[in-house]
């Protein structure tokens, strides 16, 4: 098992019952999985988690043979090699694209460096807006400089929280396989949260359902019937 | 094993950073604390008998007045300004802040300068009319003139914070109370007033602690005060035990406005809806209303601002050519030096306690960011024999040291600049603080997890994320607490090292010497620089705004 979760238990520190209850899901290598799940059932917190964000209660978090959280343990987010494209970018507003990619490559030269955000701004298609700002650029674009900064560090594993939700209906689908595509070319590990059936479907290898911070259902997506026209 | 975990991720550099910052602010007041139980001597039982009264009763009167005038001024203007257009209401919306350029003690003397026999008032009553007028009715020197001149110079910090407030206000508030039939005095009664209750309790705290920390004014019109009797016990009787005394009962009563507050504002917090609002449209006043809008605004404005200003201006034509010398500019040197290096240090400081309460959930940052901002709470003066008392025993532990090792030394730590900066730091911390805090308020946390979960250590994110998004509310701070210290007085008075003077301490000086047209350069140099920066803001502030 590549990431292997077992029974995370956390709980906000002013609320009365946990947010998260006995967690547990493994990932093979290169999957991709969907988390489903209402509003406030806990699909945030789970990803928070898994990025070492939050400090769960009890509860183990293995990766690639690395242990990242268990009673002994906490390894801090910037040392747990994992990517996260949060809902709203964050892109960070005083650097350009091209600093926003360079932002976590680290142990690299300078000139391994330009070729490493080349690269991801080929991947995802935006190599002639490496010099703008982020409010230089319309929401679908913004999306894709996340997805190329959160990979840029090769992340063995690759966190997405509504990654769609800011981005109107037709742009939505469009983004979608250009992720999957994007995704399956360069091998990650990911886990995205949504709460758009459609989404998980078209996305995912298989898919988690959650509610009130238990897991109700983990179902594998059928792959897509091919219709042919007569 | 897991309170292990816990405490190694709650521990770490910014916590024991905090941890050490916060016991320094809290120290003076522990020792004030600690004095104030310890046993009496006789002095203090004389102070007691003949002048507790008097001071209780003088501060009493000074602060509901002051109270109740500032609010009354502050809120007409601040409702007057948002919803009506008339004359000059676009100069007046920012120029009623100015008022605050001029430190209370500035305007006392000036306003006395001007009323006095020798002033122009009197000076034009006797040549122009050849008026004699009774003294008597001729002086400021009264409680009624201190109170003139705290309403006066104070009322902009409840104008400011009243009309940002009611300019966030939602106008459909105004209009739906129109709609339901209440003219515009039955809404601003009924409606902005309620609804206004925090913004307006809280700025009237402000200025009570403001009347609560001045020296200057009081005693140059001759009012006894806590302030004034500190600065007498330990100045001129050398009794320190009963300034901690005093200094500890003044602090009782800082407390107990801070609780007041607490109970008038209730636990109800009208907090601003985020979604964005259709804010208020002025509406156009026309004819003899008009008038009496511009007429009352202008009054005020001439009072607090304009007619001191220009007196200070006449003084400084007077006089300049004797007062712009060498000495005056190590003035300026001395001035600048003390407060950019305090509000350097304040920035820093404020920028660790401000990101370690923001990363760290939990009581323990959450206590740290109340004892920063309750600093300011604590007058001046209380604070300065509180850091005294701490240099002396640092001192006389440097002492004992030097001596072991047989050093020889003259470094005294007491007379030295450090103590007068340290307890500026101590002092307005809290100013810095808030504009920082607020900062971080506005970016949220997003953009420090992504830094992490892209490598960067906390420390590294705090330099390459934190700090440049907070930019300007790190600029913000510096300003404020610059202008802050280059107008205070009491603590600089009691602190100053021998030889080391401000343009505040030297401007009180020759005013307290009667020489009030010496003064006119030192005051309006301050009065300059503080102006600019308000202005600076106000424009920076209505940007952020309007975007
Ligand atoms: N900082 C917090 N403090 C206390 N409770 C929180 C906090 N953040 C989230 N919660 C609570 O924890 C639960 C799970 O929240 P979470 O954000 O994980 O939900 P979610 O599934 O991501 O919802 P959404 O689809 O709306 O984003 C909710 O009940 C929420 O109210
Ligand atoms: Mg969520």
């Amino acid at each position: 098992m590549f990431v292997q979760i077992e029974d995370l238990v956390y709980q906000y520190r002013n609320a009365s019952e946990p947010a998260i209850k006995n967690f547990s899901l493994q990932l093979n290598e290169g999957e991709i999985i969907a988390i489903l799940g209402e509003s406030g059932s806990g699909k945030s917190t789970i990803l928070r988690l898994l990025a070492g964000l939050e400090t769960p209660k009890s509860g183990m978090i293995i990766i690639n043979g690395q242990k990242m959280v268990d009673d002994h343990t906490f390894i801090p987010p910037e040392k747990r090699g994992i990517g996260m494209v949060f809902q709203d970018y964050a892109l960070f507003p005083h650097m350009t694209v091209e600093n926003n990619i360079k932002f976590g490559l680290r142990h690299m030269t300078s000139k391994q460096k330009q070729k490493r955000i080349e690269e991801m701004l080929e991947l995802v298609n935006l190599l002639d807006y490496k010099k703008r700002y982020p409010y230089e650029l319309s929401g679908g674009q913004q999306q894709r400089v996340a997805l190329a900064r959160a990979l840029a560090p090769a992340p063995s594993l690759l966190l997405f929280d509504e990654p769609f939700s800011n981005l109107d209906a037709s742009l939505q689908m469009k983004i979608r396989d250009e992720l999957k595509q994007i995704l399956k070319q360069t091998k990650s590990t990911s886990i995205f949260v949504t709460h758009d059936q459609v989404d998980a479907a078209a996305l995912a290898d298989r898919t988690v359902l959650i509610e009130k911070g238990v897991v109700k259902n983990i179902s594998k997506v059928e792959p897509p019937k091919s219709y042919s026209l007569i | 094993m897991k309170l292990v975990q816990q405490v190694k991720t709650q521990i770490n550099m910014w916590a024991i950073l905090s941890f050490v910052f916060i016991v320094i602010i809290l120290l003076p007041n522990i020792l004030i604390a600690i004095h104030f139980f310890g046993e009496p001597n006789e002095n203090w039982f004389h102070i007691k008998e003949y002048l507790l009264f008097d001071i209780f009763y003088n501060t009493s009167i000074l602060l509901v007045s002051t109270g109740v005038a500032t609010i009354i001024i502050g809120t007409s203007l601040a409702w007057m300004i948002t919803v009506y257009k008339f004359p000059l209401r676009n100069f007046f919306r920012w120029g009623m802040i100015l008022p605050l350029a001029i430190p209370p003690f500035i305007g006392a003397y000036t306003y006395q300068g001007m009323v006095n026999y020798t002033g122009f008032i009197q000076s034009t009553l006797r040549n122009s009319f050849d008026l004699q007028v009774n003294q008597k009715y001729f002086s400021m020197m009264s409680m009624e003139g201190t109170i003139f001149i705290f309403t006066m110079f104070l009322f902009p910090y409840v104008y400011v914070i009243t009309k940002s407030f009611i300019e966030n206000q939602s106008s459909s508030i105004i209009e739906n109370a129109r709609l339901l039939g209440a003219n515009s005095f039955e809404t601003f009664v009924r409606v902005v007033l309620p609804i206004s209750k925090t913004a307006i309790v809280g700025s009237a705290t402000i200025v009570m602690l403001e009347v609560i920390n001045d020296y200057g004014v009081v005693k140059y019109y001759g009012i006894q005060t806590f302030i004034t009797s500190i600065f007498q016990t330990w100045f001129a009787m050398g009794d320190r035990e009963s300034a901690f005394k005093l200094a500890g009962t003044l602090m009782v009563v800082v407390i107990f406005i801070l609780v007041i507050e607490r109970v008038i504002r209730g636990r109800k917090q009208f907090s601003y809806s985020t979604t964005k609002i259709r804010p208020i449209q002025p509406k156009q006043l026309k004819g003899v209303k008009a008038w009496i809008a511009f007429s009352y605004c202008f009054t005020i404005f001439s009072l607090a601002f304009l007619i001191p200003f220009v007196q200070l201006i006449f003084w400084m034509l007077m006089t300049y050519e004797r007062i712009l010398t060498a000495e005056f500019y190590t003035l300026v040197k001395n001035s600048f030096f003390a407060a950019s290096v305090a509000a350097l240090i304040i920035v820093i400081v404020g920028l660790i306690i401000a990101n370690y309460s923001r990363i760290h959930q939990g009581l323990l940052p959450k206590f740290f960011a109340r004892v920063t901002v309750l600093g300011y709470s604590v007058p001046g003066a209380v604070i300065a024999i509180g850091v005294i008392t701490i240099f002396l025993m640092i001192d006389r532990n440097l002492g004992s040291l030097f001596k072991l090792f047989s050093i020889d030394t003259t470094f005294v730590l007491r007379t030295s600049i450090v103590m007068l900066i340290s307890a500026y730091v101590i002092r307005f911390l809290a100013v810095g603080y808030n504009s920082i805090e607020a900062g971080f308020e506005k970016v949220g946390t997003t953009f420090t997890e992504a830094s992490r979960t892209l490598g960067l250590s906390t420390f590294r994110t705090f330099l390459k994320v934190d700090i440049p998004m907070v930019k300007g509310a790190i600029i913000g701070g510096f300003i404020l607490v610059f202008v802050d210290i280059l107008k205070e007085l009491p603590l600089t008075m009691l602190l100053q090292p021998f030889n080391f003077q401000t343009l505040a301490t030297r401007a009180f000086r020759y005013a307290n010497d009667e020489m009030i047209s010496e003064a006119a350069s030192a005051s309006l140099l301050i009065i300059l620089i503080s102006g600019i920066c308000i202005f600076i803001f106000h424009k920076v502030l209505d940007r952020g705004e309007a975007n």
